[in-house]
């Protein structure tokens, strides 16, 4: 008998799945094994542009490409594999940076109605990260209030979207190296808007077409992403709703209630989320949902927006990217809210086979099929009361088939980068010096950066683990974000217990003289640039190099699947680190576009792409570089210690 | 309290016994209990924090690996 094969590592998934397939209910596993990947679309060899097209170039496959062949594999229009390919991969660099920037901009239009009292229920939560902002922005401080200072903040971060020349602010964050290397390569972004636009025009027909040239407003516009959009929408949240700081949480599907009103908020930005997880409170709410049979309001999260609202309150974790229709599977969800990014149109076909409301809140995010309420910061409390109500209100519909799987885990979240350095100094001595001396010693071997989302052509959840495990078991710190965190925080990885069982003896004892798991939970996908700010405190506190490229870190992405982890990669990239990325690689069809990512690269920006679909392997890669990186640093072998007595100091003050 | 001793091998040496973990067990119940921000209250402490804690970006006397450098 042929063992059946399972979609996750995790089983309350492998559940639902099993749940869906008898309730007659087709999910995204079921959709990704009846539609196959386009070989050719994949790899970039695949141009869309114009209508001449679509021009497809395929690589001939298990044989080398004679230059006979390789000038026969070019468009209508003339243009090559290598155009092509680079083209395919500076758009994917310009959406990821669009959905995160643009996320950015809608919180920092919240962020100012904020500060000018426009929005009722919002307040400014953390005055330091706002003071810390003004000494970035140059904001006048002295005896002025939050408001009008943050009313400042606000309209300076505003106008980085819609710079057109100089540099954006946060990039004088980077390390001094850094900037320079930045303005040698050409790759300074001007502002946020204008080279995602530059990027759309680049790739129009009949523009750029030299790839290299592709892939330096490639990496400027990623650079604009990390050091600006999703920076600036991370700083911006944090003094609107509170720098995050370590929290207990729960995650998988078991979080839901059979006797409680579910809701799950699902998405990216948090404004709703902090609003609901409010309003959820409320004792007249709570009543109003006891009147309809429940015991209670069960908000919980689902994805980044999930992330936001477990950092700052310890609101539960339903799960990840491909956990969303199986929290409808369930038939215990009263309604799933959405806002934008990562939402799949299955959701509402899923829903049809329950109870279950699927509501859009954001004009930017439609679904046909679900119920709209549009989402207003000017109005909040009110629109999140009318959400719950409407969920509320169909909890006694439920009927049918109901199972709720019994998995939940224990994680603890909420490392900023400000909570890092709290945690390693205290309130006198914050610093990063514990964390660079360790990995000077070698009880830490280097810092990696996991994070990117799911990707149902993979196992769900099983890289993710794997890579994860295998890097801490040799000793190496994992931050991590987004859907990524959560595989592990599933896997039993960010509780401090796990360092005496998962990680290397040397890092083990570091978490547990600090009191942290091995693996820090650093937010949602906005949040990489918490990575940023992390790397740069690591080179800025001396001794691991000048620059972020000098560090023994990496970074990877094993489940990838969104533009906007292209987006995410090829800004820490272009910040120093090696960067693996899993699945498939979208210039796999173009040797010359690879190439170019994954060596050229290192000699331009110190840091440079690699592809590698076997986790373990990807991790090893990842160890050999930060191996790599140690030994140019001079740390890779451990010195002998040397008391000097008198007369050997006296000798060397002689010498 | 009553403190736990443990036995850890360091290297070249016999094992040792060392006082334990003197953290209370159990699991922090309030969102409240992580948060370290709080315990700075004036504007004053906050300022001063940034100086200190975050001096690399915002202390005067002190740039960190970069000291050699032009300040940012």
């Amino acid at each position: 008998m042929v063992e059946k094969e399972n979609k996750s590592i995790d089983q309350a998934t492998n559940e639902m799945i099993e749940k869906a397939a008898s309730d007659g209910c087709s999910v995204v596993f079921d959709r990704a094994e009846s539609m196959k990947p386009c070989p050719i679309g994949s790899v970039g060899s695949c141009c869309q542009n114009c209508s001449m097209g679509p021009c497809r170039v395929p690589l001939t496959k298990g044989k080398e490409e004679t230059p006979e062949a390789k000038k026969k594999r070019r468009g209508v229009c003339g243009a090559t594999a290598e155009t092509i390919a680079a083209r395919y991969f500076a758009r994917m660099v310009a959406s990821g940076t669009a959905a995160h920037s643009d996320h950015a901009r809608k919180v920092t239009e919240t962020f100012l109605a904020v500060a000018r009292g426009e929005a009722p229920g919002y307040q400014i939560k953390d005055e330091q990260k706002l003071l810390q902002l003004a000494l970035d922005l140059g904001v006048e401080i002295s005896e002025r209030s939050n408001e009008e200072i943050a009313i400042d903040i606000g309209e300076i971060a505003m106008k980085e979207f819609g710079r057109q020349e100089g540099e954006i602010l946060f990039l004088k964050r980077a390390p001094l190296k850094r900037q320079e290397l930045w303005r040698k390569q050409g790759v300074t972004p001007r502002g946020i808007d204008r080279e995602v636009v530059e990027i759309m025009h680049r790739t129009h027909m009949g523009v750029d077409q030299e790839y290299k040239s592709l892939l330096k407003q490639a990496v400027r516009t990623s650079l604009a992403d990390g050091w600006g959009g999703s920076m600036i929408a991370t700083e911006l949240q944090d003094v609107m709703f509170g720098t995050p700081a370590p929290v207990l949480g729960r995650i998988n599907l078991g979080i839901l209630r059979e006797d409680e009103v579910n809701l799950i908020i699902h998405g990216h930005e948090p404004q709703l989320a902090e609003m609901l997880a409010v309003v959820a409170q409320d004792p007249q709410i709570v009543e109003y949902a006891i009147s309809k049979g429940a015991k209670g309001i069960n908000l919980a999260g689902m994805c980044c927006t999930a992330n936001e609202i477990l950092m700052r309150h310890g609101i539960p974790l339903a799960g990840n990217f491909l956990q969303q229709e199986l929290a409808i599977v369930t038939g215990v969800l009263d309604a799933i809210v959405v806002d934008v990014q990562c939402i799949m149109q299955g959701l509402a076909d899923v829903a049809q086979c329950y109870h279950t409301k699927v509501i859009t809140t954001d004009s930017r995010a439609r679904i046909e099929g679900a119920m709209h309420i549009e989402f207003d910061e000017h109005n909040a409390a009110e629109i999140a009361r009318d959400i719950i109500r409407t969920a509320i209100d169909n909890f006694p519909n439920r009927s049918g088939s109901i199972r709720v799987p019994k998995q939940e885990t224990d994680l603890i979240a909420g490392f900023s980068h400000e909570t890092i350095n709290y945690l390693m100094g205290g309130l006198f001595r914050a610093s990063y010096r514990p964390l660079n001396d360790n990995i000077i010693n070698g009880r830490i071997r280097g810092v990696a950066g996991v994070v990117g989302c799911n990707n149902a052509r993979v196992t769900h959840d099983s890289a993710h683990v794997a890579m994860v495990k295998e890097l801490i078991k040799n000793d190496v710190l994992v931050l991590q974000t987004g859907c990524s965190a959560m595989a592990c925080a599933k896997a039993g990885l960010m509780v401090p217990e796990a360092a005496a069982e998962y990680a290397g003896e040397g890092l083990a004892s570091v978490c547990e003289a600090i009191g942290i798991p091995p693996v820090l939970h650093l937010g949602s996908c906005v949040d990489n640039a918490r990575i940023l700010v992390a790397a740069t405190m690591m080179v800025k506190d001396g001794g691991l190099g000048d620059d972020v490229s000098d560090l023994p870190v990496a970074g990877a992405a094993p489940e990838w699947m969104s533009e906007k982890a292209i987006s995410i990669g090829q800004y820490f990239v272009g910040s120093g680190i090696f960067t693996v990325f899993g699945v498939n690689w979208p210039t796999l069809g173009s040797k010359g576009v690879t190439d170019f990512l994954f060596k050229d690269f290192e000699e331009m920006y110190g840091g440079m792409w690699a592809f590698e679909a076997d986790p373990i392997k990807a991790a090893q890669l990842m160890i050999e570089h930060i191996d790599k990186k140690r030994k140019a640093l001079g740390i890779d072998k451990a010195r002998d210690r040397i008391l000097y007595d008198m007369e050997a100091r006296r000798e060397l003050d002689a010498a | 309290m009553e403190y736990k001793i443990v036995e850890r091998s360091a290297p070249g040496r016999e094992k040792v016994e060392v006082l334990g973990e003197t953290y209370e067990e159990g699991k922090p119940d309030s969102e409240d209990l992580g948060r370290w921000r709080q315990k700075l209250t004036s504007r004053e402490e906050k300022l001063k924090y940034l100086q200190t804690g975050e001096r690399y970006l915002y202390g005067k006397d002190w740039y960190g690996s970069e000291k050699r450098k032009n300040p940012a």
